[in-house]
């Protein structure tokens, strides 16, 4: 029983330490170097963004399948809007703000439009996000007419995902300094800023009551329909965030695969970082490294040579043993 | 010979002896009546009589032959039911499917329906239930899902029937019908375990009661030699006074809460009642009189319209308005509504107050410690989950969550329900001392002696009416039952 419990508070952390340490051995000292640790939270951190929003929702006893379909469209609403922008003559830069801000707000709206189906239409989460992850891709891809948009201006766009910060002490084999980029940055500042939110805000603390127990969280006096929708939104404006560094990162949406089964990684790093899916019971940290712990073990698969086909299995292993070790009595 | 016995089972958990060398023997044919305070031990013991847990030590006999039960399906096999209080039904199957759920009738390897039917009509005639068994469970009132569930039992061949507190959710009638029903298996040679805190019908309705205290059995009495009073004592191991505490100011202040022209969903005409400072108003009727409903909708949780008045000025509707007017409820349901039970005790008592936006977690924390030492609550640690108390303690929990707020009227749900005698002195003293602070307490409750015992002035419901008021000299359990069950009108 004291087992049960240390792995579920430690096992995400336990099974990353020891997958990494299983890396360096076996890949010997190549894999302990800056670049490639740098590289595992570069090519993780939209992904992980959206796993953030996805604790809350989850942890409110909800779920949003809609996120990978979101993320197409945001970024194709994107694309779109900053490709009219240069044409319009708008100064690069300020078109790039605008691109962003409008990846922003669709993700929030839409977010909050899922909420709204779900609290107002009383429809279940799983029912009104299965909508969303039907539709949104496939308006993305109307209004995209089916391809790839690439950006008439690429530069400025590039700068948020491919530039970064740089230490002239942290280089690579070569002595060229290695890029902290942005994207790490805004993904570590939103889960110090979402824990915070979880754990010491009122906000959070309603949140998880309401995944606790709804209908006792109504007799409180908390206004349980306001926070369903607002998890809803959160979990969209992440989307928005997590699009942005997407199209930054090759000035380009392709709306057919952009975020495909996004949703899949967001929700399994969210259940092995130790959140319960029956909702109550859930943590920022945890989801934080169940991405990485994906991840690596991703990295892992590539470098080790283990065919694409067989990615599926070990990633659905890990999933159960997490699911085994933290399951109640 | 006895159809069942335990020998020395003891049972630990981490911390605790929840039962302690504990041996009873039960016959065929003979009711046994088995109470103790929350934590006595009951509810371990049931489990391991009805293979739900395994005990440590100790053996379990079943006509005289040692067995062990590894599961429910075990204990089953050998003819030992038990009925929970949270019934074990599925509200989308039909009558007929759960009583044979899990031992369908089968003809040619599918279900037999007609034949299942059929069987399900005896059992419910058998139990006096008039439920049909093509009907949908869920569609059944709650004291035929019980009846549902003894049939489920008896199509078991059952010879022993555990039942844990039966009519904790039946009205008087309804209990009245399953005492009758339990005499009649009692005469076809069922043994009927009953638990139950209400110590009149054990008295009344058993052969024999044995109490357990602290994971001990204390001993056994004849049920028609033995007081209350008798067996009050031996579950608390000392003499009670007299549990309700002396009335002081008896509701001379101010009107401190007016509702009139009061009409909720489902209510027969409208309601007005009062409630001054430093009094205790009871709501008497029978369960299904209205009186939750009614209570519901007074503080916002259901529609209601008309005029509530706190302190003269007008209450605006919804429960962020009644709260804000200084209007709570505690629920009757703490598992369902009235806590979070997996989340921490400090977490409780702060859900409703709230603790500002940013949360500042010293105050949390020091609310919890206050409120645990100004209502005695026995608990470890106000970190630990609700979960982890005997329901005295939730209870408690549940009133400090509320009046943490500083209502100034409070609505008590069955205030008593489920918590032990030692825990409802306390909870009785507390309301009384609220009272004198100048509060108004309005309490809901089917305990009689409890409102006789508590209450300056008491309303009676029935039907979803108010059909009288009570004060004084004329409150008393035949005034009161007169009135809820509409006799003499």
């Amino acid at each position: 029983m004291k087992a049960q419990r240390f792995f579920q508070d430690w096992g995400v952390l336990i099974a990353f330490i020891l997958v990494f340490l299983y890396a360096a051995i076996t890949q010997g000292g190549s894999f302990l170097q800056w670049p490639v640790i740098v590289q595992l939270f570069t090519q993780n951190a939209d992904k992980g963004i959206v796993a953030l929003g996805m604790t809350f929702v989850i942890i409110a006893a909800g779920i949003d399948l809609s996120v990978g379909s979101l993320l197409a469209l945001s970024g194709v609403l994107m694309m779109l809007n900053f490709n009219k922008f240069i044409a319009s003559g708008t100064p690069e830069n300020v078109a790039v703000i605008y691109a962003c801000l409008i990846a922003m707000v669709s993700g929030l709206v839409i977010g909050l439009f899922n909420g709204a189906v779900i609290v107002w239409g009383k429809i279940a989460p799983f029912v009104a996000t299965l909508v969303g992850l039907l539709a949104f891709r496939s308006l993305g891809q109307a209004f995209a007419e089916g391809g790839t948009i690439n950006a008439t201006k690429t530069e400025g766009l590039q700068v948020i995902a491919n530039t970064g910060f740089e230490h002239s002490s942290i280089v690579n084999r070569n002595d060229i300094p290695i890029t902290f980029s942005w994207p790490i940055w805004i993904w570590i500042a939103l889960a110090l800023v979402f824990g915070f939110l979880l754990n010491r805000t009122q906000f959070g603390r309603h949140v998880i009551a309401v995944g606790s127990n709804e209908k006792a969280a109504r007799y409180s006096g908390i206004p349980v329909q306001k926070i369903k929708f607002l998890t809803y939104g959160l979990v969209g404006l992440c989307v928005g965030i997590a699009s942005i560094i997407q199209v930054s990162k090759l000035a380009s949406v392709a709306s057919g695969s952009t975020g495909l089964f996004w949703e899949l990684d967001a929700i399994a790093a969210v259940v092995i970082g130790g959140t319960s899916l029956n909702g109550g019971r859930g943590r920022i940290w945890g989801t934080f490294v169940g991405v990485l712990l994906l991840g690596l073990i991703s990295t892992l698969l590539v470098t080790a040579d283990v065919s694409v086909y067989w990615q599926g299995v070990v990633k659905g292993g890990i999933i159960l043993v997490a699911a085994l070790l933290q399951r109640g009595k | 010979m006895s159809v069942l016995s335990v020998n020395s089972i003891t049972k630990r958990y981490p911390g605790v002896t929840a039962l302690d060398g504990v041996s009873l023997a039960f016959a065929a044919g003979r009711v046994h009546g088995i109470i103790g305070e929350n934590g006595a031990g009951k509810s371990t013991l049931m489990k391991i009589m009805s293979g739900v847990e395994s005990q440590d030590s100790g053996e379990i006999s079943v006509e005289g032959a040692s067995v062990r039960f590894r599961s429910v399906h075990d204990a089953m096999a050998h003819g030992i039911v038990m009925i929970h209080q949270e019934l074990n039904l599925v509200n989308d199957l039909s009558v007929a499917e759960n009583i044979f759920l899990g031992h369908e009738p089968r003809k040619f390897g599918v279900i037999d329906f007609k034949a299942m039917n059929a069987k399900a009509q005896e059992l419910l005639d058998r139990v006096s239930c008039k439920a049909s068994p093509k009907q949908l469970l869920g569609d059944l009132p709650l004291a035929q899902k019980q009846l549902v569930e003894i049939a489920k039992a008896l199509s078991h061949q059952s010879k022993v029937v555990i039942m844990d507190e039966p009519t904790a959710v039946l009205s008087d009638p309804e209990t009245q019908a399953l005492f009758r029903l339990i005499a009649q298996l009692k005469q076809e040679g069922v043994c009927i375990i009953l638990i139950s805190h209400i110590l009149h019908e054990l008295l009344e309705n058993c052969d024999d009661i044995a109490v357990l205290r602290d994971g001990q059995f204390v001993g056994s009495v004849d049920a028609i030699e033995a007081s209350e009073q008798q067996l009050a004592a031996m579950m608390v191991g000392r003499e009670l006074s007299d549990m309700f505490p002396a009335r002081v100011s008896a509701g001379t202040g101010n009107e401190l809460f007016k509702v009139s022209g009061f009409q909720f969903f489902g209510c027969q005409s409208p309601v007005d009642l009062n409630v001054k400072a430093g009094e205790i108003v009871g709501i008497a009727g029978l369960v299904g009189s209205g009186r939750t409903e009614l209570a519901e909708a007074l503080v916002g949780l259901a529609q209601g319209s008309g005029s509530v008045e706190v302190e003269g000025v007008p209450v605006g509707r919804g429960l962020q308005a009644g709260m804000r007017a200084g209007l709570v409820y505690v629920s009757e349901d703490r598992k369902e509504s009235g806590l979070h039970l997996d989340l921490p005790i400090e977490w409780n008592t702060s859900l409703a107050k709230g603790a500002g936006a940013i949360l500042d977690k010293r105050a949390i924390h020091e609310r919890a410690e206050d409120w645990r030492k100004r209502l005695n609550m026995k608990i470890a640690d106000v970190r630990d989950p609700v979960s982890s108390l005997s329901g005295g303690n939730q209870q408690k929990v549940s009133l400090a969550k509320w009046l943490a707020t500083d209502p100034k009227l409070l609505i008590l749900d069955e205030p008593t329900r489920g918590v032990d005698v030692g825990a409802k002195g306390e909870i009785y003293s507390e309301m009384r001392k609220l009272a004198d602070q100048g509060l108004g307490i309005l309490m809901i409750s089917s305990d009689l002696p409890e409102v006789i015992g508590m209450c300056d002035r008491v309303y009676v419901m029935r039907d979803f009416a108010m059909v009288g008021e009570l004060s004084g000299e004329e409150i008393s359990e035949e005034s009161i039952m007169n009135l809820a069950a509409g006799v003499g009108v």
